[in-house]
């Protein structure tokens, strides 16, 4: 059963994955491969777009893997104490 | 469909002799996750890389379909560097990626991308000068992240067959016959390798396998312009990786971290408690339980299909439409 449980769980941490990153892909085309793409004329803009694109996909990444420990040690893994 | 089958059946009929020719060569690994830690052959991949060109190559011969010659090559680079791994021990885990770049030569130089992928919400992108840096980023995370999972018997395999079969159903959806075929070879020698490979297995499939099946599915992600779908059906192998690199705080050999992810017990896998080991997929799956070392393969592989089915609706909802 717990075997089961935790694929469920897996199966639901990487629905959340996908929803984000269908997200994420969107945010960093605007942003970061636009920028670097056409290379607009302004250069204040364009820094201000790589950097907000490249702080959401760093904060998506920092996101995930928080995700996935508090997944693991407060969800699938008993806690301390009980074991 | 016939080159899918002469890959099928020349990789099943080759593969007891690249058995026999590992161990005769002294290529073995020993199974650490079995009790009485027996020594396994570990070029069997080599069997399925056989297959799969022999297939390719027959595709060439009776359609002459030019695309297949640059991913053949990529493919063959990475199996190259695997093999060197194989039979002269692990690279330096920095230097790999860096040699893995040139697995994304052949792709470059043939030109055989489009560098205009389609991003969902968004539509058809131009990425003509990125682009390129994408496809050589590529290599080195997809054939690193399937290297990364093959950590049980017929993991690597089981876990690469969904995106194959996601890749034959986009392809045939969008009526590439040549890349649909492609996809069709590499799924055939993939499933003819399993009886060999999967618990208790008689062969590895080794860092030639692995590579060369990451570098199969980085072709054909790229040649076939399903960037999209491919990175959501490798979700699971990509976060293996990930974790993996975070938890150990970079990338280092295996060799140089004292706590590991798993312990065997009785032939159970059961997983670490501790805070600073390793987080892996794996570990993840038997968090918390005793788990056969068959149910964490088909664990594996049911996560798997999951990614791969996300990446096929990704696929046909919110790509397919903006074609």
């Amino acid at each position: 059963m717990k075997l089961v449980r935790n694929v469920l769980a897996i199966i639901l941490l990487i629905t959340i994955i996908w929803v984000t990153f269908l997200f994420i892909s969107y945010v960093t085309s605007i942003t970061i491969l636009y920028t670097l793409e056409q290379f607009p004329g302004n250069i204040l803009l364009s820094v201000f777009r790589v950097v907000i694109g490249a702080l959401t996909a760093g904060a998506w990444i920092a996101g995930w893997y928080k995700l996935t420990k508090l997944w693991l040690y407060k969800i699938l893994l008993p806690r301390r104490e009980e074991t | 469909m016939l080159e899918a089958l002469a890959a099928a059946l020349a990789t099943f009929l080759s593969a007891p002799l690249m058995i026999a020719l590992s161990r005769r060569l002294g290529i073995e690994g020993v199974d650490v996750h079995k009790p009485w830690k027996p020594k396994v052959p570990k070029m069997g991949g080599l069997a399925m890389i056989f297959g799969s060109l022999l297939g390719i190559s027959l595709a060439t011969w009776l359609h002459g379909w030019s695309i297949f010659t640059p991913i053949s090559a990529a493919c063959l680079v990475a199996a190259l560097i695997g093999a060197v791994e194989d039979i002269r021990g692990e690279i330096n885990p920095k230097l790999k990626p860096f040699l893995l770049i040139f697995a994304s030569l052949p792709i470059l130089l043939f030109g055989a991308y489009s560098p205009r992928p389609v991003v969902p919400f968004l539509g058809r992108t131009r990425l003509y000068k990125v682009y390129p840096v994408l496809v050589m980023a590529s290599y080195p995370v997809v054939c690193n992240a399937v290297n990364g999972i093959d950590v049980l018997n017929g993991s690597a395999i089981l876990t690469s067959i969904p995106f194959f079969v996601m890749s034959v159903i986009i392809f045939q959806l969008r009526g590439e016959q040549a890349l649909m075929l492609l996809a069709l070879i590499f799924l055939a020698a993939s499933i003819a390798l399993l009886p060999y490979n999967l618990y208790p297995a008689r062969t590895f499939i080794g860092n030639s396998g692995s590579l060369f099946l990451g570098a199969a599915i980085a072709s054909i992600a790229i040649a076939g312009s399903i960037e999209i779908a491919a990175i959501i059906a490798l979700i699971p192998q990509i976060m293996n990786e990930m974790y993996v690199i975070f938890s150990i705080r970079g990338i280092k050999s295996a060799k140089m971290i004292e706590k590991r992810p798993l312990k065997v017990e009785d032939g159970f896998l059961i997983a670490s408690e501790e805070e600073d080991s390793p987080i892996t997929l794996l570990r993840m799956i038997c968090a918390g339980a005793r788990v056969d070392e068959r149910k964490a393969v088909y664990a594996m592989t049911l996560i798997s299909m999951f990614a791969a089915v996300l990446g096929l609706l990704t696929d046909i909802l919110l790509i397919e439409v903006m074609i």
